[in-house]
């Protein structure tokens, strides 16, 4: 029994070491003295950090990513309250098949939909941007949304809200004072999470960007200059930063609501 | 409908899609009624209930509560105050921010409030928990706390859907007595749902039985044990055994039958308050209105004679099944172990005391 478990505790460890290492290499050699990408390490700098500082077009990029971004994480949110609302609460007509394909870009291989969002825009002659961005990472984002709040709705026991209507509240109050108090953490979560999703989405902004480039753009086509590697791995090392706390505050919202609300814990994204 | 009435219902019906969850209900609940809804899970009950609340919409019918037509009231604009059987407490509200939530929109000054939530929380035994967060609460103080919330509001007619079912036996006997209590001091009408016989016989003053949508018999307790008026009450409420018989005349409101195993015998009419559906006549009578003669004594009414064939040993009770002489099921008698009275064994020849005044006829 303990050789069994000392294997898989062995494999386990490799999986996890295959999984991060190369996340580990990003801020080691954002540090590193030197412009290739190679051990031994030369020494330690900070000067890449402080190269990002002069980079215009860097800056446009965060900046558009950080539009493209916020709008997504707002209009996906929003979305997904109404449809996340609606489907835990009412029964309605084909309300199976309507979900299952709200939910299907889930699955869907990304390239596709970008090329078919693509193939439309241009036919139907509108103009590639920050706004078919957003709109496209809109699509991609709301069913992660949806799937967030359906739990955030679906804890939420249909007696409070007919208790509170009960003792005097109008629909909308008892929305307010209720519903939107139990169901904030998943909203927070769920902006979150679509704002994360959408912040290091590739495909559709390449393809649907036209000469807007957000972040992860405009670092794959830096990548074609060695010299500018280095730089490209500050930034990284400053996207994964910010990436895992604003997982770390997801989750955690996620959890509070789920201890509020008294409900299990059936597991989320994390 | 009669002048007291605080609650008329007019041959309600409700239908969900092509199901008929309720099938012409008429009844009138009193001011200051403790009013049990009692029937089996799926009968009707919480779908009546939230009818009078107005959760849900009728399908024809009339609905008076206080003299007034509910048509197009909502729940929150009738004079009615629910108690879930989930208790729907706001899990991110303390316990005081709980019981004042009704008064939100009162207009008297903070302090006053303050006031009716404390004196609320005092009533239910919770004094001194206000601040509490309402989702730490044992399931007593949950129930307790949505008595408060929808009591301070002092309602016309206080709805409680099965109000006790989630709590342990000593815990529901101990909430039963705390009701009865709490609807005497505020007066107010209350209607509970519950599923247990025994829960709304201790409770109730009035009783409606329900069956698949329909209100079998509405009586007091008492009646409702002693004189069901169907088989399937009687069956619903406590243990009734039932022997075939036969009617053989009526005259001057008596009503001669025959019953196999007791023989023949005359009932007032009010003996036979209801049909049984067309099924063979039968006679029913309680566990506890048959008594074991031991040796020496002697019926003061009548006499049976049977063969015992199950004793069940219960403390304080003893239930024999006894297949009296020429009947084919046995019949359940409850005798009480007081000193001096031992326990007859299995097997025995018995001899049973019985009155004709403890039927009841189904016919
Ligand atoms: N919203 C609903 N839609 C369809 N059927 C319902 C609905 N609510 C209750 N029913 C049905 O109506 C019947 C009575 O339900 P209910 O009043 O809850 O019974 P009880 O409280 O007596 O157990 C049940 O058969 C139930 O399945
Ligand atoms: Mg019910």
């Amino acid at each position: 029994m303990k050789s069994q478990g000392n294997g898989l505790r062995l494999y386990a460890i490799l999986y996890l070491a295959f999984l991060y290492a190369p996340i580990f290499l990003l801020p080691i050699f954002s540090f590193n003295d030197g412009t290739i990408i190679a051990f031994p390490l030369k020494g330690f700098t900070t000067k890449w950090f402080a190269l990002m500082a002069e980079k215009g077009q860097l800056h446009q990029a965060v900046i558009n990513s950080l539009i493209v971004a916020g709008s997504t994480a707002i209009l996906a949110t929003t979305l997904a309250i109404f449809a996340a609302r609606a489907s835990t609460r009412f029964e309605f007509r084909g309300k199976g098949a309507i979900m299952a394909m709200i939910m299907l870009p889930l699955v869907l291989p990304e390239i596709i939909v970008a090329m078919a969002i693509l193939v439309i825009l241009l036919q139907m002659g509108v103009g590639l941007g920050l706004t078919t961005i957003i709109l496209g990472h809109t699509l991609i984002c709301t069913p992660f949304a949806i799937a967030i709040l359906s739990a955030a709705f679906q804890s939420l026991d249909k007696s409070l809200e007919e208790a509170a209507y009960d003792l005097g509240e109008g629909k909308f109050s008892t929305f307010r004072l209720i519903i939107l108090p139990l169901v904030l953490p998943g909203i927070i979560s769920s902006l979150l999470i679509s704002f994360t999703i959408s912040m290091d989405e590739f495909i559709l902004a390449a393809f649907i960007g036209g000469t807007s480039p957000t972040l992860p753009v405009y670092i794959y086509s830096q990548l074609r200059f060695p010299k500018e590697i280095p730089v490209i791995m500050a930034v990284a090392t400053c996207l994964v930063a910010v990436s895992i706390v604003l997982l770390i505050i997801a989750e955690y919202f996620r959890r509070r609501g789920v201890a509020k609300t008294g409900g299990k814990d059936s597991g989320g994204f994390l | 409908m009669s002048k007291d009435a605080m609650i008329h219902l007019q041959d309600v019906q409700k239908y969900y899609g092509d199901y008929h969850a309720l099938r012409g209900i008429n009844c009138d609940i009193k001011a200051g009624e403790f009013f049990s809804l009692l029937g089996p899970s799926g009968c009707g009950k919480t779908t009546l209930l939230r009818t009078i609340a107005g959760f849900e919409d009728i399908t024809s019918g009339v609905v008076m509560i206080d003299g007034k037509h509910m048509e197009g009231v909502p729940a929150n604009k009738r004079p009615t105050n629910m108690v879930f059987q989930s208790y729907a407490i706001f899990p991110h509200l303390t316990v005081e921010q709980n019981v004042g939530f009704g008064l939100r929109r009162d207009p008297r000054p903070k302090a006053e409030k303050d006031r009716a939530v404390a004196e609320a929380l005092e009533m239910v035994g919770l004094k001194g928990f206000g601040a509490r967060a309402a989702h730490a609460l044992s399931g007593g103080q949950r129930q307790r706390v949505a008595l408060a919330r929808a009591l301070i509001l002092k309602p016309k007619v206080l709805l409680l859907d099965e109000p006790l079912s989630a709590l342990d036996k000593k815990m529901r006997e101990n909430m039963q007595v705390e009701l009865i209590r709490l609807q005497r001091q505020v007066g107010i009408t209350f209607i509970l749902v519950t599923h247990d016989q025994e829960e709304a016989l201790v409770m109730s003053d009035r009783i409606a039985v329900m069956f698949e949508g329909e209100i079998a018999q509405l009586a007091d307790p008492e009646t409702l044990y002693r004189l069901p008026n169907s088989r399937r009450v009687a069956d619903f409420i406590g243990h009734m055994n039932f022997l075939p018989a036969k009617v053989a005349g009526e005259a001057n409101g008596e009503i001669d039958v025959d019953v196999q195993g007791l023989g023949r015998c005359h009932i007032s009419a009010r003996q036979a308050p209801g049909g049984n559906r067309g099924e063979e006549p039968s006679v029913g009578f309680r566990p506890e209105t048959l008594t074991l003669l031991y040796d020496g004594q002697t019926a003061t009414d009548r006499e049976a004679t049977g063969l015992i064939e199950e004793v069940v040993y219960y403390g304080d009770m003893t239930y024999y099944d006894v297949k009296l002489d020429g009947v084919d099921a046995p019949a359940r008698l409850s005798m009480r172990n007081v000193p001096g009275r031992p326990v007859l064994d299995r097997g025995a020849k018995a001899r049973v005391a019985w009155s004709p005044s403890a039927l009841v006829l189904f016919r």
